[in-house]
């Protein structure tokens, strides 16, 4: 029982944190992927972006409320530029050249960060500070205020997708976007819109783990391959299944390493997800063949 | 067809010969020439298969690392390296295109990711291969009893036979049926099937031979470098394989040689120039997927590749 | 087709030919070679030993430049990985012949690099790298280092932690050549002081969330947190450690290049009574490393940092050509052993023959207020240790928890 209270709940909460942050990124990844076709490549560095937006709305107005707000927005603004640019030319395409092409993409917004912000690393004062005892340790506030945060808009998400008619014909578009332009919806734009959406969730994500995580030009790169995971874990094009994958991967991540050198736990995870798509190949939720 | 490549390979036997070539170039040729074999043994797979692996660097790390065990351990064999690397990648390749070519399309590219991240984690984090400083200081490899490869020309020579002979191998294989058939494959894998084909062993065939091929590869890098590291096999080096397959041309082998020797190249000297240069390559990469999708070299045979989506 | 592929293949023999051309040397030019990390984790003390080495070289010009040839630096990037760095060292040797090259930063990169200079016979300064192999196993006559080792911080540093600051100390290192160093030297130095070390743990460069590991740390409940990490993974973990309240329960110490002064101002309040060994400080009242600094900072425009060690590297190899009268490596090598010089930002700096290691006096620094402040000055003699070239330092290490009872 003691065991029970000081050490697995603790790491369990550890989990959770990490878990529903990372679910917000691969939503997004996951939403694009079942409606566009295409697995964002470029998807981490719009995760990094947004923190570096995040620093610079910070530098400009002192305030985490107003970045958590703006620089979404702007991340998604070049989102939508990017769409518009260079993916929606090759829609009709395989989708594996959208994974090259975002790989492409990716490089150059990374090497861009770069040279605009250097490379070194920068820290977000986390605008909640303090701790408060917890399950016999100290836990940081703001990890709390991550949770928090994280579930109130996954779940603003999920309202979203059920409850309005955006979320309903994006839905719909995923199923079967011939359908919806042949009832005069206009497809590409909602594209757009989508993929915009994609990115200032992937900004989101970026702004909120940076007081913890900090910034540089590579934190995306480290956190794309997880991203993808959960994608796979929870069946492409999925969204349910990505929310549930990212909470499974981020405590299995945390309890795995009481058990064993978190070093080897990377291997775990990659050991997990092997075997799940040995036995479920879909994933959690998936449809089967879905862009076979 | 073959006397031009018997020419060139004759004309970059004479490289080292070039008087006041500084011995780096060998070095540098070195590199691009592997660059340029590893991409050509990717074409198979990506231009003639239609199969997008992002999980080349694993089979070329563990080339390296068959090697720089054996190496470090005292076995200064080239021929024990190289049988090594053959039956260690083999292993490893043969469970990956099992699995990964059960599936079709981005899933085979995802899965194969996912595999050579395991391999890349586990040399990482393993700290009696290094961890992730990986084995260094290797003594030169020796051909037979008492000829070491240590010259920068001998180097140099080595991984031109190999190219030659990769070559010819991958030359073979298109122009075979079996090649036909992949093409096939490429082209509308259900009518192959229809048709009574494996689809998957053809599949899993041209994945080991790629397989094997970039592996062996791998295993004469140590040679040259002295040292391999995790590095070799994360995943950015899989994409940049990729990168060079695109810039030459998607099933043309020669063009995916020179693409590698390409990069490898311009990365060696815009880097002492430039440090954004990977905004050019990103760049390059996103117009050529826009323009001209088949690649630079592949531009003649665009029309064969129309059909190339299907296939995915 | 044909057409293309003959073009392209001509196209590639004339690029060839012309990269091949040889650079046209200058009568009277010596050039040298400046390999560090630009970019990535360590680019912060890469760009700081690119001013150190350029400030020398200027100097040097000034006076006429060494042997009567002027100076050219030639930098690189080495992407802090060591297949880029020994593609770059072999560059600055074998194409641009550099006489002396001075880097790099990551220990795993400079072992590898090492290799380099050993077989092309090239004088190799390093002024960053603190992994205890170089001048042990990896040593060989063509490598110099004026950077404090594992061996020379466990040394100077560890005495003070068990008499000052705490006698049940945790180790908590990064995984890769630099932080297993340290974390072995200070494991041997703190036991055999009498110490008692309660836990060690290592993680991954590049770790994101160091939170797995505080479970096993606040459960060994040590009196000192030891921290052998560097660049941007210490920044992270410090931010870590105070977020869940671990910098105000245990004292603090770590390596010399746990944070660099220019990054401390940002996370002063974490890094609050942090100890360290370390051969410079910009707060320092020190007169001779406050006159560096100065001089440093009329060039660049800002505090100068360890990393411009670099800078005494230059001048040291300077001086060693002026005394072989020659830039053949061997002789050049043999004239740098046993020399000193004493108008360092230390005083006197002398390099020892057996191990090349520079022999210089350091000071323990204290973080106040975002500043590494001096809390004592300990005399180089002490720290170096016995010279052990091919041996291994801490032979029949073990990374094993004595309990004590």
């Amino acid at each position: 029982m003691d065991y029970l209270v000081t050490v697995l709940l603790p790491q369990l909460l550890h989990g959770l944190v990490f878990g529903a942050a990372l679910g917000l990124l691969a939503l997004g990844l996951t939403v694009v992927f079942g409606l566009l076709g295409v697995m964002n490549f470029a998807h981490g560095e719009l995760y990094m972006l947004g923190a570096y937006a995040g620093i610079a709305v910070v530098g400009a107005t002192h305030s985490f409320w107003v970045a958590l707000i703006l620089a979404p927005l702007l991340v998604a603004a070049l989102g939508a530029v990017t769409e518009v640019a260079t993916l929606r030319p090759i829609y009709r395409r395989a989708p594996l050249y959208g994974l090259i092409l975002t790989f492409g993409l990716a490089l150059v917004f990374r090497e861009g960060a770069r040279q605009i912000w250097g490379g070194d690393m920068r820290r977000i004062l986390p605008p909640v500070t303090g701790s408060t005892p917890l399950l016999g340790m100290i836990y940081p506030n703001y990890r709390l205020f991550l949770l928090g945060a994280s579930s109130v808009l996954l779940l603003a998400i999920w309202l979203f997708f059920t409850r309005t008619r955006a979320g309903v014909l994006v839905r719909a578009a995923v199923q079967d976007a011939e359908m919806l332009d042949g009832l005069g919806v206009n497809v590409p734009r909602l594209f757009t819109l989508t993929f915009a959406g994609s990115a200032a969730l992937a900004a989101l994500a970026g702004l909120l783990l940076a007081p913890v995580f900090t910034v540089y030009p590579q934190m995306g790169v480290e956190m794309i391959l997880l991203a993808f995971i959960v994608v796979i874990l929870g069946g492409m094009g999925s969204m349910g299944g990505s929310v549930v994958a990212a909470l499974v991967i981020g405590t299995a991540q945390s309890l795995f390493s009481l058990w064993m050198n978190p070093q080897r736990v990377a291997i775990a995870i990659f050991g997990i997800m092997i075997v799940v798509l040995i036995i479920r190949p879909r994933g959690f939720f998936g449809r089967e063949g879905i862009l076979e | 067809m073959a006397w031009r490549a018997l020419a060139a390979f004759a004309a970059l036997a004479t490289l080292p010969a070039l008087p006041g070539l500084p011995t780096y170039y060998l070095l540098l040729a070195f590199d691009a020439l592997l660059f340029g074999a590893i991409a050509m043994s990717l074409d198979l797979l990506m231009g003639y298969t239609g199969l997008v692996s992002f999980g080349h660097a694993a089979f070329y790390g563990l080339g390296a690392y068959a090697t720089a065990i054996l190496l470090e351990r005292g076995v200064l064999s080239v021929w024990a390296c190289l049988g090594a690397a053959l039956v260690v990648v083999g292993l490893y390749a043969a469970i990956v295109s099992y699995f990964a070519t059960a599936r079709r399309g981005i899933y085979f590219a995802l899965l194969t990711l996912i595999f050579a991240e395991v391999v890349y984690t586990f040399f990482r984090y393993t700290q009696t291969f290094g961890g992730s400083d990986g084995i260094q200081g290797l003594p030169d490899a020796l051909l037979w009893r008492g000829v070491a490869i240590d010259t920068p020309r001998r180097k140099y020579y080595l991984v031109l036979v190999y190219l030659a002979a990769a070559y010819a191998i991958c030359r073979v294989v298109v122009t075979s049926h079996f090649g036909r058939v992949l093409v096939a494959i490429r082209e509308n894998e259900d009518r192959a099937r229809f048709l009574g084909y494996n689809v998957q062993r053809y599949k899993m065939a041209a994945c080991m031979i790629s397989a094997l091929l970039t592996g062996t590869a791998g295993a004469i890098y140590p040679i040259r470098s002295a040292f391999a590291t995790p590095d070799l096999m994360l995943w950015t080096e899989s994409g940049e394989f990729i990168i060079s397959v695109m810039i030459g041309g998607l099933g043309t082998l020669v063009g995916p040689i020179l693409g590698g020797a390409f990069f490898t190249i311009l990365r060696d000297k815009a880097s002492s120039f430039v440090d954004w240069y990977f905004i050019v390559i990103g760049g390059v990469l996103v117009l050529i997927v826009l323009f001209m999708p088949a690649g630079l070299l592949g531009v003649r045979r665009l029309v064969g590749f129309r059909q190339w989506r299907h296939g995915a | 087709m044909k057409r293309i592929t003959c073009a392209v293949v001509l196209a590639t023999v004339a690029v060839l030919v012309w990269v091949a051309t040889p650079a046209v040397s200058q009568p009277k030019v010596v050039r040298i070679g400046d390999l560090g990390s630009k970019v990535g984790v360590f680019e912060g003390y890469g760009k700081y030993q690119t001013m150190g080495i350029q400030m020398a070289v200027e100097e040097l010009n000034a006076k006429g430049g060494v042997l009567g040839h002027r100076i050219e630096v030639i930098s690189e990037d080495d992407e802090t990985k060591p297949a880029p760095a020994v593609r770059k060292a072999e560059k600055l040797i074998l194409q641009d012949d550099v006489k002396l090259l001075v880097g790099v930063v990551s220990s795993g990169a400079t072992m590898a690099v090492m290799d380099v200079t050993k077989k092309h016979k090239t004088i190799h300064w390093n002024s960053v790298s603190c992994a205890e192999f170089m001048r042990t196993t990896k040593f060989h006559k063509y490598y110099f280092s004026n950077q404090p080792d594992s061996r020379m911080q466990a040394n100077g540093l560890a005495k003070y932690i068990i008499d000052r600051m705490g006698k049940r100390v945790y180790i908590f290192y990064t995984d890769y050549a630099m932080g297993q160093s340290d974390g072995r030297q200070f494991k041997t130095a703190l036991e055999r002081l009498g110490g008692e070390v309660v836990g060690v743990a290592g993680a991954p460069l590049d770790t994101k969330d160091f939170s797995p590991w505080f479970g096993a740390i606040n459960t060994a409940n040590p009196e000192v947190l030891f921290l052998a990490f560097a660049g941007t993974d210490s920044l992270r973990l410090m931010t870590q450690l105070h977020s869940f309240g671990m910098t105000r329960k245990y004292r603090l110490a770590g390596i010399d290049c746990f944070l660099l002064q220019q990054d401390l101002a940002s996370i002063a309040e974490p890094m609050e009574g942090f100890v360290q060994l370390n051969h410079f400080s910009a707060y320092n009242p020190d007169k001779n490393m406050q006159a560096f600094n100065a001089r440093f900072k009329k060039r660049f425009g800002v505090d100068a940092n360890i990393a411009a060690g670099a800078y005494d590297a230059v001048h040291f190899w300077a001086a060693a050509v002026e005394k072989a009268q020659s830039f053949d490596p061997d002789r050049v090598a043999e004239a740098h052993e046993g020399m000193c010089r004493d108008d360092t930002h230390i005083g006197r700096q002398c390099i020892r023959k057996e191990d090349h290691q520079v022999v210089m006096d350091m000071h323990l620094y204290q973080v106040k207020g975002g500043k590494n402040l001096p809390i004592a000055r300990i005399a180089g003699t002490d720290s170096i240790g016995e010279p052990m070239v091919g041996r291994d330092p801490v032979e029949g290490f073990t990374w094993e928890i004595k309990k004590k009872n």
